[in-house]
């Protein structure tokens, strides 16, 4: 019998007759070993294909030498967006108006995922695969893994091209893409964290109306909310350690007078940082009024579920749409080193892919110029929460109508631009939190982890960063 | 004649299982940054660097406690849902369609709906346990508890599968072999253990089969539910292959981690054909 696949069903006889038989000498040894031999070539040689190997010419170009001059825009061309804090609406409508305002190129918008992470693992297939975008977004912990990769083009003489008033970008977000004496993105949806709490809460429990000025006071603060009988699971909820922890930590880790890392030189096992992690573990090991939230800590206080937290200036407008109570915002606390600047940089710029042509590229820097317009970021930012980029950016009308941005946008005069263990160390935000992660929920030694992570860290510069610096 | 038939369906198979199958094993020889134009040659580099990798260990133990288990508990409940809709009682047909709906829905779809299910704060489950004045496990923070909600969504969502190639199985069983093991004074459960589970063998070595293949490559799950966290507690195998390539950029690595991966289902294909059919009975 030639079982197939009813070999794998029970049979009370022997084979059915009058089944299509394969001649035995049909597909002999030798006609199999010469089918099997000349496959084995083919497909030896098809797999030869992929990067080149080539010795050298894996350092970035630090410069453009394109002529924008005598270059005409494509006119057709692609914006990824992942929508961050709920903006396809505003972003459909900028396109939209941007194709009504000329005729020479149309820009189609594409939600090229749900995430940073998302868009940026579309654009790495894409870099491989084919399909690029003209304009693309990329978080802060994406864009110099691009630049490491040669994926972007420096964009200065073709902003110039463009001109794109570039001074009148707000300096922190600007220069978070500088680097070798170049600019690789332009800031687009920038953020920064800011504290929320519930006033309700505050008030029940006989606080002031403000966010604390640092931690440790807020650490008098959390057990009379605790005891206040709000029915709150927790006083403060931290970010996923999945999420966003390794991003907020920056804020405890330079309030400790540490920092995760100097430039290259990585520091995050030094002992501020370790004070720093170690009072957050006894807020959610020992005190227990702090808990780390399972998916979204913006949720958690925008059900009432927990009385602050730490979240981006991209919720905002989600939390205030869905709470039910007054919410306040401040500026992050400080810490007993330092109360500023401690307030991390973050969110995303736009930059244009270096494998497309010229023209698509001249095209894509055009758009970029529209959607970097002041009024345009203020309606970005009014349908977000995201900070305005332009310093010349009115708004009035913004802040009228939700005073608490206001505050985040006051908060960019002490914004720090984040470590660049964090930033640029692919993967090193994830080593990060992990470590968060180990002792905040596991309750291990602070400084065992912070020794390991260091570890892991030093392991990722030098095998995927230092190699290709310039 | 056999390459007139068999021709197209070789050219097939050879450009789109085997062809990437050996670029995959070329690129794991390289130190690769997916999104770089170029790479560099290091031979057996990334596989000696994941062997000496303490993590690998914990991935592999990960890899396996989630297979066992899921293939474990989809086989034997999968026999026992089978069994009750073997049976004559009314509404046969539509449980039979409810039972294996799970299988046929997106694995995004129903990761999305068990997260909301399992959540601590606002999910079903937890106002359940809060009704009998408890509360559930920390299924976000815990590593262990995280595996124990992926696995019961993974055997929820293939139990289905299970059923309906086991009930067409138990279809097939002689009724005259029952009946003559009553007549001999043989129990119902000592004529489902003695006479049907073994009839029933062919159907649970291919079951084995292809569910441990498919666990082995589970991914959506894992990706819509804990993201291969909490601290890695959820990384397998697979999952590996994902954040080393799209997460970490190191597509030669990560490449060599799927060459790993394939090797282990090779393995363990290869030592159930060797092994448990010898345990099946081919009537």
């Amino acid at each position: 019998m030639n079982p197939g696949l009813s070999r794998f069903l029970p049979s009370r006889s022997g084979d059915i007759p009058g089944g299509l038989q394969v001649p035995d000498r049909a597909f002999d040894r030798r006609t199999f070993l010469a089918l099997a031999g000349a496959g084995a070539g083919a497909l030896t040689l098809a797999a030869c294909a992929g990067p080149s190997t080539a010795v050298g010419g894996s350092t970035p170009s630090a410069t453009s030498t394109t002529d924008w001059a005598g270059v005409k825009p494509a006119k057709q061309v692609s914006f990824w967006s992942n929508h961050p804090g709920g903006s396809q609406a505003v972003e459909k409508a900028l396109v939209e108006k941007f194709n009504a305002s000329q005729s020479a190129i149309t820009v189609t918008l594409v939600t090229a995922g749900a995430s940073y992470e998302e868009v940026a693992q579309r654009f790495q297939t894409a870099l491989t695969g084919g399909g690029l975008p003209g304009l693309v977004m990329f978080s802060d912990v994406w864009w110099f893994r691009y630049y490491l990769n040669q994926s972007i083009i420096p964009l200065t003489s073709l902003l110039k091209a463009v001109k794109v008033d570039t001074a009148d970008f707000r300096p922190s977000f600007y220069s978070d893409y500088r680097y070798a004496g170049e600019q690789w993105a332009v800031p687009y949806a920038r953020s920064t964290p800011l504290f929320y709490y519930n006033k309700k809460h505050w008030a029940t429990a006989g606080l002031p109306d403000r966010a604390p000025k640092t931690w440790n006071e807020f650490a008098e603060w959390a057990p009379k909310l605790m005891g206040a009988g709000l029915g709150t699971q927790k006083a403060f909820q931290y970010p996923a350690v999945a999420g966003y922890a390794g991003w907020t930590f920056q804020n405890n880790a330079w309030g400790w007078g540490g920092a995760y890392s100097h430039d290259w030189d990585l520091t995050i096992d030094a002992q501020p940082v370790v004070s720093a992690l170690d009072w957050i573990r006894k807020g959610v090991q020992e005190d227990k009024w702090a808990g780390v939230t399972a998916n979204d800590q913006a949720a958690d206080i925008a059900s009432g579920a927990v009385s602050a937290t730490v979240s981006s200036t991209g919720s905002l407008v989600g939390i205030l749409k869905s709470a039910t109570f007054d919410v306040g915002v401040g500026f992050l606390p400080g810490g007993p080193a330092a109360t500023e600047p401690v307030c991390p940089s973050g969110g995303a710029g736009i930059g244009i892919p270096k494998a497309i042509t010229p023209e698509e590229q001249l095209a894509a820097a055009t758009f970029l110029k529209f959607l970097t317009l002041p009024e345009n970021t203020v309606a970005f930012s009014a349908a977000t929460g995201y900070i305005p980029t332009r310093t010349s950016a009115d708004t009035s009308a913004l802040t009228a109508k939700a005073p608490q941005i206001s505050t985040a946008i006051d908060q960019i005069a002490v914004v720090r631009t984040q470590d660049r263990a964090r930033v640029f160390l692919p993967g090193g935000d994830k080593a990060i939190a992990d470590g968060f992660g180990r002792v905040v929920t596991q309750n291990d030694d602070p400084q065992t982890v912070l020794t390991a992570v260091k570890a892991q860290l030093q392991d990722i510069y030098a095998r995927d960063v230092k190699p290709k610096l310039v | 004649m056999f390459l007139a038939f068999a021709g197209p369906n070789l050219v097939l198979i050879a450009l789109f299982t085997y062809r990437p199958l050996l670029t995959n094993v070329y690129y794991s020889t390289l130190d690769w940054n997916l999104g770089s134009r170029t790479a560099t040659p290091v031979g057996f580099g990334n596989y000696l660097r994941w062997f000496r990798d303490p993590t690998s260990l914990d991935v592999l133990r990960v890899t396996a406690v989630f297979t066992v288990a899921t293939v474990g508990a989809t086989l034997l409940l999968g026999l026992l849902l089978a069994t009750a809709l073997n049976r004559r009682i009314r509404g046969r047909t539509a449980a039979r369609a409810v039972v294996f709906a799970p299988y046929v829905l997106s694995g995004v779809g129903v990761g999305l709906v068990w997260l909301f299910i399992f959540d601590p704060t606002y999910g079903a489950l937890s106002a359940l346990l809060r009704l009998w004045g408890t509360t559930g496990p920390d299924w976000y923070l815990d590593r262990s508890w995280a595996l124990v909600m992926v696995i019961v969504v993974y055997v929820w969502k293939n139990l289905g599968y299970a059923a309906v190639v086991y009930l067409a199985a138990l279809q097939s069983v002689p009724q005259d072999v029952l009946d003559a093991a009553a007549l001999d004074g043989a129990g119902a459960l000592r004529r489902f253990t003695r006479i049907t589970v073994p009839l029933l063998s062919p159907t649970t070595f291919f079951l084995m089969v292809t569910t441990m293949l498919s666990s082995l490559q589970s991914f959506d799950l894992i990706q819509v539910m804990t993201k291969g966290g909490p601290l890695d507690g959820t990384t397998t195998l697979m999952y590996q292959v994902y954040v080393e390539a799209f997460v970490n950029g190191r597509a030669g690595y990560s490449a060599a981690v799927a060459t790993i991966l394939f090797v282990v289902l090779l393995l363990a294909t290869l030592l159930q054909m060797r092994f448990l059919e010898r345990k099946v009975h081919y009537a």
